[in-house]
């Protein structure tokens, strides 16, 4: 009895509460939905987590300064298991169910080109964090805007910073048979010659190698100046650490790109090794909000932040201030418009946002030199060589089809 | 009895190509309709195969792949129209299908399915590493809607087309276990060794087989292709070849409603309960140890056979009651 | 010889022998258990990966060392193969035609352990490597090998002269090969078949997590090795001749040297693609394989 009188009364205390909440839900103003499809689970997870990690940072700060025309932001973060496929169905999902302003999310070149199709077809903005791949911005794209350089440019890049230290170096290419590392290579072996740089070795292994003996060996005994080094997941380890076994020197070694876990795999073995990025705890270039970041990312996810962390922490911003300079949150082709038209820099680096007709952006790269690693808690970098380049100074669209 | 099934699928027919109709009012409802019937479509091929010959085809993804990508380059590099294109790429995929199927022709139960396992994967790694036709694991995306007399086909009146298309499927394979050549196929799924003694030409009815069930996971690759306007490898690996067979297995081999039972509730399943998403994998590995260890007719062959028993018990008590008269 | 030419050489034989001797292993497990208990595991790959994450969860999370990893995953092993056993394999001992059914649950089992990494372990998959059992490095002549390999290198020959000697003097291995040879001529003389049966499943089982634990120890992984594996497991398996250790040991080395040189000459790719299209000819053309067992 007794407790059936609880019950009673706590379901009309509920009902009262549901009653007093109901108008001030109504009041509240209507959220400004984006879709954000990434990887939350499948090979990519750690790219698509690490990013959500940057985007919840940013939304809340956002949310919490008033929101944007005086209305929450609102990310609809949606798994696409890394496969196109299920990205597609997210993205129609959020496009005609939850009727989303805008798409954003993936961090996997080949996921985005799915959602790209979709995007262009259906006009939705749609703006990449991660995802490097030049087709994401051929020419003709009107909808879609990618804020990581493309990764051929990151090929052309690192045959200028290795003809600015050694100009006529014999280098060395050892790279996993992935879309992202096809691309950089290609740029990178157009570039090559034009830098006046001579490849001695190009070896491609397949998706899912795992042993890299026989190759390292056959690089070693080309004897190059630099050994570039890009390997999916934990095969770059092997093919750094054999490398290094073999007597290649840490300083020979360049990494295309590095990201926090992957300096960690790198290890103190790699100390004087060089990567390229796009953010990085040792820029000489970070902004008081950018340390501010960093200081607060570190503190919650017991790592420093790296690129994609950052661009997902820029995301949210360029859509507030698209959407203000639009003066609308309910128009696509004004977002679009205005996306279009940004002129800005990165909260964290003070690096330009400016998107060319194609939607790809005026393009830049850090190579930072590996300074120490501490575990899998902090490392320190130093800054090497800093470019910025027009995005199609090379024929990217091109190069890579 | 014949009339009733008959009757049945004459009804189904009408009410498959009225769907898309009645779903027209909700995009996503009716895009699920779509995939759900490209899944039937190919379920009814495979049941043809698996259901009435025997065979468990592995291959099948892989072989629509052959024509998905096809239809994509013929319309795109040659510009030739879809409508031109889809037969000339089902005939090349079933042609395709034949002469990777052939040898394997001779091979029987686990061998078979092991050869047809092989040859997908075989099928998969080309679509990954030829990406001079396939564009490689990125895949191809923005492929454009069928051509339709100056327009596109697309929306409404392209699900339509998908519609028809699969009853146009459905009808056949009915039609096709009806005939002599039928039987012959479910006398080689019983006893292929008596069959060959019996006279029926066992390799040549299974080539049939081949070509025909080629033919069907040809038409859904193209469909597929341009309905979802993307392919990648991943849409024509094993998984679902595996994902078709369970349909089949799953609503019941070797009849014609059990496939469309299977399709109709596993097909939309992944689409439409999407914080499902990340178990579908596991889920359908589930069904597919269940359907294997209990329940190796399906749910309409369970259906059947409880249908059987009751009547037979009603029979059975009937004539007990007649024999106290 | 140049250094640069015996430096390749060597890593070419070093990797073909690692290789070698892993595939030999886990298409042994394989083998026996399709053998004896007619069940092709499809599954094998992800066995295989299940016992390489599983090391990698207790040195990286745990923080055990490579060798109390090992351990712990080898008790784990055979209780689950146990379990398995029980729970589903047994299930289908009488069914005529069993091994296509029991292609079909164990693609269903690779489909649910498919989707329960991906659910779990993927968001980890740049980061699979287990710390080395034993540090150093032993020169011959310029090549460096890592000790570590060569304790991998030296288990897996263990452990395949150790199957071979169990399979051919102990009772055990008998028992096995009479049901190998002809189950009702076994029974008939007093061998408890299902007994047989369930200790098979349960010796391959624990072979395929071993080539997992050895894989991991020499070299890193992802979630992708599970199918590979699988497939050259089986590939091995029709080449060899279902049910013949010897042909697994034998074929599993051709392949382990084959991936290694056709590396030097050819994108890896190339050992992919010639695997299967060597699978496919002998299933076309003598699918009893090309060793008797």
């Amino acid at each position: 009895m007794n407790i059936k009188l609880k019950t009673c009364a706590s379901a009309i205390a509920l009902a009262a509460a549901a009653l007093c909440a109901a108008p001030a839900a109504a009041q509240s103003p209507r959220p400004i939905k984006i879709g954000f499809v990434t990887e939350l689970t499948g090979p990519w997870t750690f790219f698509g987590t690490s990013c959500v990690a940057g985007l919840k940072f940013a939304t809340d700060e956002i949310n919490k300064a008033g929101g944007v025309l005086g209305r929450p932001l609102e990310f609809i973060v949606t798994d696409n298991q890394t496969k196109s496929d299920q990205a597609l169905a997210a993205s129609r999902n959020l496009d005609i169910n939850d009727k989303v302003l805008a798409l954003s999310g993936p961090t996997s070149s080949d996921v985005a080109l799915a959602m790209y199709g979709y995007a262009e077809q259906q006009k939705i903005p749609f703006l990449v964090p991660v995802a490097a791949f030049p087709q994401l911005t051929k020419p003709g794209t009107r909808y879609t805007f990618r804020i990581e350089p493309d990764a051929a440019g990151w090929g052309y890049a690192m045959a200028k910073y290795i003809e600015q230290v050694r100009p006529g170096a014999k280098v060395a290419l050892m790279h996993s048979d992935a879309a992202l590392m096809r691309a950089i290579m290609a740029g990178f072996r157009y570039q090559a010659p034009r830098s006046k740089l001579n490849i001695v070795a190009d070896i491609m292994f397949p998706q899912g190698s795992s042993d890299a003996t026989v190759q390292a060996a056959q690089v070693r005994a080309a004897t190059p100046d630099y050994v570039i080094v890009s390997g999916a997941g934990a095969f770059d380890n092997v093919i750094t650490n054999q490398l290094l076994d073999l007597g290649i020197k840490p300083q020979q070694i360049i990494h295309p790109f590095g990201i926090t876990t992957q300096v960690f795999g790198w290890g103190q073995r790699s100390v004087g090794s060089i990567y390229g990025t796009f953010f990085d705890v040792g820029l000489d270039s970070l902004t008081p909000d950018g340390k501010d970041f960093i200081a607060r990312f570190d503190a919650a996810n017991n790592r420093p932040p790296s690129y994609v962390e950052n661009y997902c922490y820029v995301t949210p911003y360029i859509f507030k201030e698209a959407i203000e300079a639009a003066g609308t949150a309910d128009d696509r082709e004004k977002l679009r418009n205005a996306i279009s038209a940004l002129n800005t820099k990165e909260r964290t680096s003070g690096v330009p946002i400016v998107f060319d007709k194609n939607g790809a952006r005026k393009e830049y790269m850090y190579f930072q030199e590996i300074v120490s690693v501490n575990g899998k808690r902090n490392y320190q970098s130093k800054q090497r060589f800093y470019i910025e380049w027009d995005p199609e100074v090379i024929p990217v669209y091109d190069l890579v089809k | 009895m014949k009339l009733a099934s008959d009757r049945a699928l004459w009804i189904f027919a009408a009410a498959a190509l009225a769907l898309p109709i009645i779903a027209d009012g909700n995009k996503f409802l009716a895009f699920v309709l779509g995939m759900t019937y490209i899944s039937l479509l190919w379920a009814t091929g495979m049941n043809l195969m698996y259901g009435f010959v025997g065979l468990m085809p592995l291959m099948f993804a892989g072989v629509a792949g052959i024509a998905g990508y096809a239809v994509v380059h013929l319309t795109r590099e040659f510009g030739w129209s879809f409508w031109l294109a889809m037969p000339v790429a089902t005939v090349m995929a079933a042609l395709a299908g034949v002469a990777l199927g052939l040898p394997s022709l001779r091979l029987k139960g686990f061998y078979f399915t092991l050869c047809s396992l092989v040859i997908q994967t075989v099928l998969t790694l080309a679509f990954i590493f030829f990406p001079t036709y396939t564009n490689g694991d990125t895949g191809i995306n923005q492929i454009a809607p069928p051509d339709w007399f100056g327009g596109q086909l697309k929306g409404l009146g392209l699900e339509l087309m998908i519609a028809l298309f699969t009853v146009v499927g459905i009808l056949l394979c009915a039609w096709i276990v009806r005939s002599p050549l039928g039987q012959r196929f479910v006398a080689i799924r019983e006893d292929d060794i008596l069959a060959e003694a019996i006279g029926i030409r066992v390799v040549r009815c299974k080539i049939i087989a081949f070509f025909i069930v080629s033919l069907y996971a040809g038409v859904g690759g193209c469909f597929y292709s341009v309905y979802i306007g993307f392919v990648s490898p991943r849409a024509f690996d094993v998984l679902v070849s595996m994902n078709i067979w369970l349909f089949v297995a799953f609503g019941g081999r070797g009849t014609i409603a059990g496939p469309i039972i299977g399709t109709a509730i596993l097909a939309p399943i992944p689409f439409l309960l999407q914080e499902l998403q990340a178990f579908k994998d596991i889920l359908s590995g589930v069904l597919i140890i269940v359907v294997t260890l209990l329940m190796p007719g399906g749910i309409y062959g369970a259906w059947l056979a409880r249908r059987r028993r009751t009547q037979k018990a009603m029979t059975d008590s009937a004539r007990v009651q007649e024999s106290r008269v | 010889m140049t250094d640069a030419q015996i430096l390749i050489l060597m890593s070419t034989l070093s990797t073909g022998l690692i290789l070698g001797a892993i595939f030999a292993l886990v298409a042994a497990g394989v083998t026996i258990v399709y053998g004896c208990v007619w069940l092709p595991n499809a599954s094998n790959g992800q066995f295989f990966l299940l016992a390489s994450l599983a090391a990698w969860t207790f040195t990286a999370s745990f923080g055990w060392t490579s060798l109390a990893a090992a351990a712990g995953v080898l008790i784990l092993g055979t209780a689950l193969s146990y379990l398995l056993e029980w729970i589903l394999i047994r299930r289908l001992y009488d069914t005529p035609n069993r091994n296509v059914a029991y292609f079909v649950v164990t693609l269903g089992l690779t489909q649910i352990m498919t989707g329960i990494f991906s659910l779990t372990y993927a968001k980890w998959s740049d980061q699979f490597t287990l710390p080395p059992v034993i540090e150093g490095i032993t020169m011959f002549g310029p090549f460096p090998m890592p000790n570590n390999r060569l304790l991998v290198m030296g288990v897996s020959l263990l452990v395949l002269v150790l199957l071979f000697v169990l399979l051919r003097y102990h009772p055990y291995g008998r028992a096995l090969r009479a049901v190998f040879q002809n189950r009702e001529a076994a029974a008939l003389r007093g061998v408890n078949v299902r007994a047989i049966y369930r200790l098979s499943f349960v010796l391959g089982s624990v072979i395929i997590f071993l080539g997992g634990i050895l894989f991991a120890l020499a070299y890193s992984y992802d979630l992708t090795v599970a199918w590979t594996m699988s497939i050259t497991a089986f590939a091995i398996m029709i080449i060899g001749g279902p049910g013949s250790v010897i042909g697994a040991v034998v074929v599993g080395m051709t392949f382990g040297f084959t991936q290694a040189i056709v590396s030097i000459f050819a994108s890896p790719t190339a050992a992919t693609f010639s695997y299967l299209g060597a699978m496919l000819l002998i299933l076309l053309f003598r699918p009893s394989g090309l060793f008797k067992r």
